[in-house]
């Protein structure tokens, strides 16, 4: 038996020895490649990143009340501690793509994608600064650190504008062995349009860090010079009519409200500020930003309060529509805008009492946003050349300058910004109805980290209150 | 339990057959008409089968190695059994006299063996359906003549038939005598008797060795025909162990427990697993909601893997070969991924189709099926054609489900906010009072709308069997047919299981079984989850039926879509086809030695298909989807599986035995899933992919392998010790290579001191037993490399677009270890009238694979790597008792008991916690089940209301002191604790289940009661119930109270509040109220206590009398009624708690809430 027993076990094991090593060998992922070239990542990233400044802008637009819950106790409305967890990963995914493309274009010896890189990196981290302050960076992204350590904020705004600066060296490269292209759905590969865009995100972080004397206002001024000035060169991610993936996420808002999931309502605060209530002037943008009601009129809800009884849910409020500028299937999404960057030239100018520039910047920002949007020549001037909007330059003050900047940059995440910076103080805003009382009678002043960093990364989240400010904003 | 419940059973004459037949031709495809053909031909075979049927024979020839040295011939015998197929059967007092046998060693025919064994003895043999039968010279067959004593004067002369009911055969041999007398005969060949008693009045009684005594009371008849059953606790129990390998249980060292397909059957389950409910020790079964078709999860002796995503759950095993129970819920290319509730895959096992099941628990247990069965193993034997008997078998049944338990609601107030009527207003139930209200608008009255969308489920059964068979070829074929429908409208499933399975002995040699098994199955999956939050936020005072006009269009408040409306259009129907394969071939050139091998199949499709219709036309305003979607899921699955053993079996001298096995095992799963999703139709209500837009593509290839190799030592010792050592080395796909072979040993001793100890008479049995065994794991495929993935939506004009997936592979995995400890003890008393089973075992699962949650700012949502220990502890106890065992009463107990602990011995370097799931509440009431160093698996933690301490808060509070009295602020309302503490554990503390089943005559009524102990759950229903203000405590919304609880400075609250919205009577504004503001946003109003005890099954069973039976072509026909899961206590504010939200693929089970309510369930069959 012995003998046998040997025997079957020599065999089985010589069976075993001969196949084992091929047999098993099947471990190599057929589904997913471990390996992409730059151009494919850059593709995801330059057409994603407009999510995600939408993803943001569906926060903001209700605190600054663009936006207003169809129903009472909105918990955007009333200003709730809500965890934006999904938010908080999707920035966070972008930017560990985007060091993908950083790692791959030094050793592809491509500094023209490094440039468009960190060009990406510098929005996408810019607005996860803006809404939570102190974040993990200088240990994020490579999955070495399972518990990243929290960078201060004002540190990681020094980042931005290194990672800005970097980018001009990058795109100033005369030659870049791979150079984005039809992968790149922001400028198609346009190194010039790049370089613009970068000089004004650095404009706009430099303006924020202006109120605490980390950056002066001729740094500010210095860089509107040689960014985006004309709406040519806007930094927009165009959408694609291919499907509902891919449109334009505000018109994916404009799509549910359409088969009454009720979304995508427009405050009264921004209502009134546009259609003579607050101002006494009628914005012909109007019927560029938002739906009219049945009857005509633009309409919006009072944030907090919900639409009241008797309000039909389409067609009593105005909304957020497919029939506007901003959401359309195809409709871009808008980085940063010439608007934006002449009001900023315009706060800045009038900070540095250079009253003259601010002036004509703060008329350049209005004419930009309108023909952008697409109002007729004839409603232009007649908007500007009202006595409320044209007042002469001795008279222009900060708060028309916001008052203007705010329906400019409709949508976009940095009016929260500003509202901070301005302490809410535009026209007629009041607190909400039914605010949450945590925040005793105040505005919101930042975001509470997400569950996900609360429960995985427990020993470095701060301990935050949305009443605890940006450095920015202290 | 209400008689209306019942519709009237069938006629009992030819119950199913007429039931079944037009069902398999209008419905059946193809391929099951030709199954059926099949069956037919092999029906129309069984008269020749039957034809070469002699007895008698084999005793001559076989074989049988046997040296004796004065033993005893109880001891002898068992050398037999052990050496050959045969069984047994003897009068204890007979064969134990019987000592001092000396056989020299040598090589005789069975036969042959018997005579000289018995050679000066008093006793003889007989060879009876496959048993052999030790009996005293000048009984049975060959005496047929009567023994009776005659007295005085023979007055009444009784004659008849005994029969075994197992086996519908005549029994020869039977005793039978006048109660109180010495009075008695024996049955002849034919199993006939005559008996001349004195009057027509007495009592006779039947005895028999292998069957139950039965006494009968003559009543003046002069026939007295009787069927006697068999005696199942009087054969040693035999149980399944790996590959199909039977073994007597008291010879296995580790701890394993068998359930009868009867006992399966009886609770009338269509999925296996719930119908393990409450049967087993040391099996914890979930049910994920009471769906058609929809999963359970069972788990054995606790969690084993950390990973969130890890299946926990034990191999199925069927017929020697493992076959696919995952459960796949709605797939990652979805659009909407709403849970729908899909089968788990042993659910295409009928469980008509099968004889016995074993539950193999422990490393020990399960190390020869090495890495997949790591979790414990369920080893499923199938129905098999029995030589010498056909049998038709045919059943059907016939099922109601209503609703078990529904939460208490408020039906106070009706539509609207602040206590104001509003028929408009996006709150169901904060308006006006609803008897205010109704003055001036009747329409605004109350409806039980939970009630009302409900309806009641059906289930028809049906199931058909013939086998039968001789000695050299045997077969079973069956057909069952399943068709349910649920408490939900229109979720639906239906089963079809087509069988045949059989064997041929080519000679003495050479065996070939095989079988084969065909399933298809599968329904409308209706989407629950949003169906129940629908019904959520439905107003009360609106009527929920009214779902859709004449066009179809949804009738819709601007509320929420009506879930009733969702229901009917949002359809996902799944239909799966599969075919289990397996063949066995052995072969056994001589007595010491076997060849076996076993080659088996798993392949499957599941198709799926969801469509969501966009609108109907382009007024529509009310679509299920905004833009409608089609998409097609196709996965397609095989598992192979071969296994080749060589079985040496010899005696050393008289005392030892030894078995020797070594194996080698191959394993290939191979799956490939596709996912076509379109999105967009032009062409309103034309669901196709021609007329969507965008088209969207998802697939999965997935491949493993292993190579196993194994050895299987079993040492016995004059049958009283048992010692057995396994070991087994695995080669896997999945590891690094390096890593990607080891190697686990077992070992486990079983002694019979009851054997050798001079025991109590009272002891009949006793046996201790200990195993140590390893495991190894691998791991899922493919966790080596990282990867990127294709972002959705892309191409993009062209352009691909790809992102960093969501998990960071590593190249160092190794193998996972799971090593258990197990003791037990095993007991009979009272001629095994009261049986104790006990386990204790303690495992401990090292270096786990697994997926890590960590940090999105880490750069991955998730890292694979090896870290963590967790250790289960635990003891099971099994009771069996037989207290009453009279002529025509019979009451047998059963008694299952678990307890499990568990505890997160180590995590990761650099991490101490992290969370296996979260599940939403409303504005900080979310729950998160975390993973901490020294805690206990499914700690929930979530916020609370604030506790007062005396002196200082304890730092670093984590557990929730429920005990402490309540911080009350100035406002007079509790202080809410937004730090995370634990606030219960979601495994229970313990399992039980208690069986009955009382006998009286052809009556049969049996009852099932299970517990589940100890355990908390969160409930996300209750927590949007509340915040819309539907409970029946929110009744006292205009209440003025004053809250339980001290100040921050621990002097009593006095402060006085209102319980509604806006303005209290005391002129304060409480906004939206203290349900809004305090009670829904507090996790620990919704963490419950989760325990129930529940009539798990109630099952009144009546058989007709053999003797009515004689002149039909039946021989067994019986009704039965069934019912199953009523509630009889629980906690639980919701709906049945024995549900969780996430399907039996996951972890989480402590979170419920928007799942499929369970039901009662009543069944009648026939």
């Amino acid at each position: 038996m012995n003998q046998i027993k040997v025997k079957l076990t020599s065999i089985i094991a010589a069976l075993l020895l001969v196949s084992c090593s091929d047999y098993l060998d099947i471990n190599e992922n057929p589904n997913k490649p471990s390996e992409v070239p730059m151009s494919l990542l850059m593709a995801h990233a330059s057409y994603r990143t407009g999510d995600n400044i939408q993803r943001v802008g569906n926060i903001t637009s209700y605190y600054v009340q663009y936006l207003a819950s169809p129903n009472a106790f909105g918990s955007k409305d009333v200003q709730d501690a809500t965890a934006f967890d999904e938010t908080w990963q999707e920035l966070y995914r972008m930017m560990s793509d985007v060091s993908d493309i950083m790692t791959l274009a030094d050793e592809q010896n491509a500094p023209h994608y490094k440039g468009t890189a960190e060009v990406l990196m510098a929005v996408n981290l810019g607005l996860t600064i803006d809404l939570w302050g102190d974040l993990p960076y200088s240990e994020a992204f490579t999955g070495e650190y399972l518990k990243p350590v929290y960078d201060d904020d004002q540190s990681l705004y020094d980042v931005l504008r290194s990672l800005l600066d970097d980018a001009l060296v990058d795109l100033n490269a005369a030659s870049s062995e791979l150079a984005p292209g039809t992968d790149d759905f922001i400028y198609g590969g346009d190194v010039d349009k790049w370089k613009k865009l970068a000089y004004s995100i650095k404009a706009r972080y430099l303006l924020h860090a202006t109120a605490t004397g980390d950056a002066s206002t001729s740094d500010v001024l210095a860089a509107v010079d040689n960014g985006i000035l004309l709406n040519i060169d806007n930094g927009a991610i165009v959408y694609s009519d291919q499907g509902f993936d891919v449109y334009n996420p505000w018109a994916k808002v404009a799509i549910d409200q359409e088969s009454a999931i009720l979304d995508g309502w427009i405050s009264e605060q921004l209502a009134d500020a546009m259609n003579g209530t607050t101002y006494g002037v009628v914005d012909p943008r109007l019927p560029f930003l938002m739906s009219a009601t049945d009857d005509g009129e633009f309409i919006g809800v009072p944030n907090g309060e919900g639409r009241g009884t008797n309000v039909d849910i389409s067609g009593d409020r105005s909304v957020i529509s497919r029939e506007t500028y901003y959401a359309a299937n195809t409709s871009p999404i808008l980085i940063i805008t010439a608007a934006e960057t002449r009001f900023i030239e315009a706060e800045a100018a009038l900070a540095a009492g250079n009253k003259s520039r601010a002036y004509d910047a703060y008329l350049a920002g209005i004419d930009a946003h309108m023909r952008m949007v697409g109002v007729e020549s004839v409603d232009i001037t007649t908007y500007i050349t009202n006595a409320t909007v044209s007042v002469g330059e001795d008279n222009l003050t900060l708060a028309l300058i916001m008052k203007e900047k705010y329906v400019a940059l409709y949508l976009s995440p940095e009016t929260w910004n500003d509202a901070r910076r301005f302490d809410y103080q535009y026209k007629d805003m009041t607190i909400p109805a039914n605010l949450n009382p945590d925040l005793n009678g105040s505005y919101i002043r930042r975001l509470i980290y997400p569950d996900s960093e609360t429960s995985r990364n427990s020993d470095n989240v701060p301990s935050v209150t949305l009443l605890d400010r940006i450095w920015w904003d202290e | 339990m209400k008689s209306s419940l019942f519709h009237a059973p069938r006629s009992p004459h030819r119950p199913a057959v007429r039931l079944a037949w037009p069902i398999l031709e209008r419905r059946l495809p193809q391929f099951m008409r030709i199954v059926i053909l099949v069956l037919i031909l092999i029906a129309s075979a069984i008269p020749r089968l039957f034809a070469t049927h002699s007895k008698g024979q084999r005793l001559d020839s076989v074989q049988v190695t046997l040296e004796l040295k004065g033993e005893s011939l109880e001891r002898a015998l068992k050398q037999i059994e052990k050496r050959t197929s045969y069984r047994f059967m003897y009068r204890n007092q007979e064969v134990k006299k019987v000592t001092g046998l000396t056989l020299e060693s040598g090589t005789r025919s069975l036969a042959n063996t018997l005579t000289l064994l018995l050679e000066n003895t008093t006793l003889t043999y007989r060879e009876m359906n496959e048993m052999i039968l030790i009996e005293r010279v000048g009984t049975g067959v060959s005496s047929a003549v009567s023994q009776s004593v005659t007295e005085a004067l023979p007055a009444f002369t009784v004659t008849g038939t005994v029969t075994s009911t197992s086996a519908n055969e005549p029994l020869p041999g039977v005793s039978i005598v006048v109660k109180g007398t010495q009075t008695g005969t024996m049955t002849d060949a034919d199993g006939k008797y005559t008996l001349d008693t004195e009057t027509g009045s007495a009592t006779l009684v039947y005895s028999f060795i292998g069957f139950q005594t039965v006494e009968a009371e003559v009543g003046q008849r002069n026939v007295v025909d009787v069927a006697m059953e068999p005696d199942i606790t009087q054969l040693d129990e035999v149980v399944v162990t790996s590959f199909g390998i039977e073994q007597q249980k008291q010879s296995i060292g580790y701890s394993a427990q068998k359930v009868d397909g009867s006992s399966l059957i009886q609770m009338r389950q269509t999925n296996v697993v719930n119908a393990l409910q409450g049967q087993v020790a040391g099996v914890q079964i979930t049910s994920s909601g009471g769906a058609p078709g929809m999963s359970s999860r069972i788990l054995v002796r606790g969690i084993t893997s950390l990973d969130p995503t890890a299946n926990n759950q034990p191999l199925f095993v069927v017929d020697g070969i493992p076959i696919d129970n995952s459960t796949y819920e709605t797939a990652s290319g979805a659009t909407e991924n709403t849970p729908r509730g899909l089968s788990n895959r042993a659910m295409d096992i009928n469980p008509n189709d099968i004889e016995s099941l074993t539950v193999l628990k422990g490393a020990a247990a399960t190390a020869l099926y090495g890495v997949r069965a790591a979790n414990g193993a369920i080893v499923i034997s199938t129905k098999k054609g029995i030589a010498g008997q056909l049998q038709i078998n045919a059943s059907s049944t016939f099922g109601m489900d209503q609703i078990n338990k529904y939460p208490s609601f408020q039906d106070k107030y009706g539509q609207g906010s602040n206590g104001q009527y509003n028929p408009e207003d996006i709150f169901p139930a904060w308006g006006a009072p609803i008897s205010v209200a109704n003055v001036v608008d009747p329409e605004y009255r109350y409806y039980d709308n939970v009630k009302n969308a409900m309806q009641t489920g059906k289930t028809f059964d049906n199931h058909i069997s013939v086998s039968g068979g001789n000695k050299i070829a045997t077969f079973y074929a069956a057909v069952g047919n399943t068709d349910q429908q649920g408490v939900i409208p229109y979720s639906t499933w239906k089963r079809t299981v087509a069988k045949v399975s059989g064997s041929l002995n080519f000679n003495d040699k050479f065996t070939a079984t095989v079988s084969m098994n065909y399933t298809n199955s599968g329904g409308n999956r209706v989407p629950h989850d949003r169906f129940m939050e629908n019904l959520m936020y439905y107003p009360v005072t609106r009527d929920v039926r009214n779902f859709e006009d004449e066009d179809g269009y949804q009738n819709y408040q601007g509320l929420s879509d009506n879930p009733l409306y969702t229901a009917k259009y949002s359809k996902y129907e799944d239909r799966v086809d599969r075919v289990l394969g397996n063949i066995l071939l052995s072969y056994k050139p001589v007595e010491w030695f076997s060849l076996n091998y076993r080659l088996g199949t798993d392949f499957y499709s599941d198709y799926r298909q969801e469509i969501a219709p966009g609108p109907r036309s382009a007024t529509d305003e009310f679509p299920i989807s905004a833009t409608g979607y089609i998409e097609d899921t196709q996965i397609n699955s095989r598992i192979l599986n071969s296994n080749v053993f060589a079985e040496f079996k010899k005696g050393f001298g008289t005392d030892f035995t030894a078995t020797l096995r070594l194996g080698q095992e191959l394993f290939q799963e191979d799956r490939r899933s596709s996912i076509v999703t379109g999105q967009e139709f032009e062409i309103p209500q034309f669901f196709a992919f021609s007329n969507a837009k965008q088209l969207l593509y998802y697939q999965e290839l997935r491949k493993r392998r292993l190579i196993g190799a194994y050895g299987d030592l079993m040492l016995n010792y004059k049958d009283w010790l048992y010692l057995n050592i396994t070991g087994r080395n695995d080669w896997t796909s999945t590891l690094p290579k390096g890593n990607n072979s080891f190697f686990y040993p077992s070992y486990n001793l079983s002694f019979i001191f009851s054997e050798i100890a001079n025991l109590p008479e009272q002891i009949s049995f006793g046996k201790l037993r200990a195993s140590y065994g390893e495991v190894g794991k691998d791991t899922d495929p493919y966790l080596t490399s990282t990867v990127y993935a294709n972002s959705l939506g892309f191409p993009i004009n062209g352009q691909l677009g790809f992102t960093r997936d969501d998990v960071r592979g590593s190249n160092d995995l190794r193998p996972e270890r799971t090593t258990t400890i197990d003791l037990g003890a095993e007991l009979k008393f009272f001629e095994n009238r009261l049986g104790i089973e006990f386990a204790w075992y303690k495992s401990n699962s090292r270096d786990q694979i697994f997926r890590v949650p960590v940090s999105e700012a880490a750069g991955y949502p998730t890292i694979v790597t090896n870290v963590g220990e967790i250790e289960n502890k635990g003891i099971e106890l099994v009771l069996t008792g037989n207290p009453v065992r009279t002529t025509n009463f019979r009451w047998d107990v059963l008694v299952n008991f678990t307890r499990n602990r568990n505890r997160v011995a180590d995590i990761a370097e650099g991490l101490d916690e992290f969370p296996i799931s979260t599940q939403f509440g409303y504005s900080g009431s979310t729950v998160t089940m975390k993973l901490k160093e020294g805690d206990a698996y499914g700690n929930i933690y979530g916020t609370s209301y604030q506790r007062y301490y005396e002196g200082d808060t304890p730092e670093n509070l984590r557990y929730l002191d429920h005990g402490l009295p309540l911080v009350i602020g100035a406002n007079g309302f509790p202080v809410r604790n937004t730090d995370q503490l634990v606030l219960g554990n979601a495994q229970p503390k313990w399992l039980g289940g208690i069986r009955n089943t009382l006998t009286y005559h052809g009556v049969t009524l049996s009852f099932l009661i299970d517990a589940r102990w100890g355990i908390d759950q969160y409930d996300q229903f209750h927590n949007f119930l509340s915040a819309f203000g539907k409970l029946y405590y929110s009744e006292n919304r205009n209440d003025m109270v004053v809250f339980d609880g001290v100040m921050a400075d621990g002097t009593p609250n006095t402060k006085e509040v209102f319980m509604g919205q806006a303005l209290g009577p005391d002129g304060v504004d409480y906004g939206q109220g203290f349900y809004r503001v305090y009670f829904r946003t507090t996790s620990e109003n919704f963490v419950r206590n989760a325990s129930f005890v529940k009539l798990r099954n109630v099952s009144l069973s009546y058989s007709l009398p053999k003797t009515w039976l004689q002149k039909t072509p039946f021989k067994a026909i019986g009704v039965s009624a069934t019912v199953n899961n009523i509630i009889l206590w629980t906690p639980w504010i919701n709906f049945d708690p024995e549900s969780f939200s996430g399907g039996a693929g996951g972890n989480a089970t402590g979170f419920t809430g928007l799942t499929y309510p369970s039901h009662h369930e009543h069944f009648v069959h026939a």
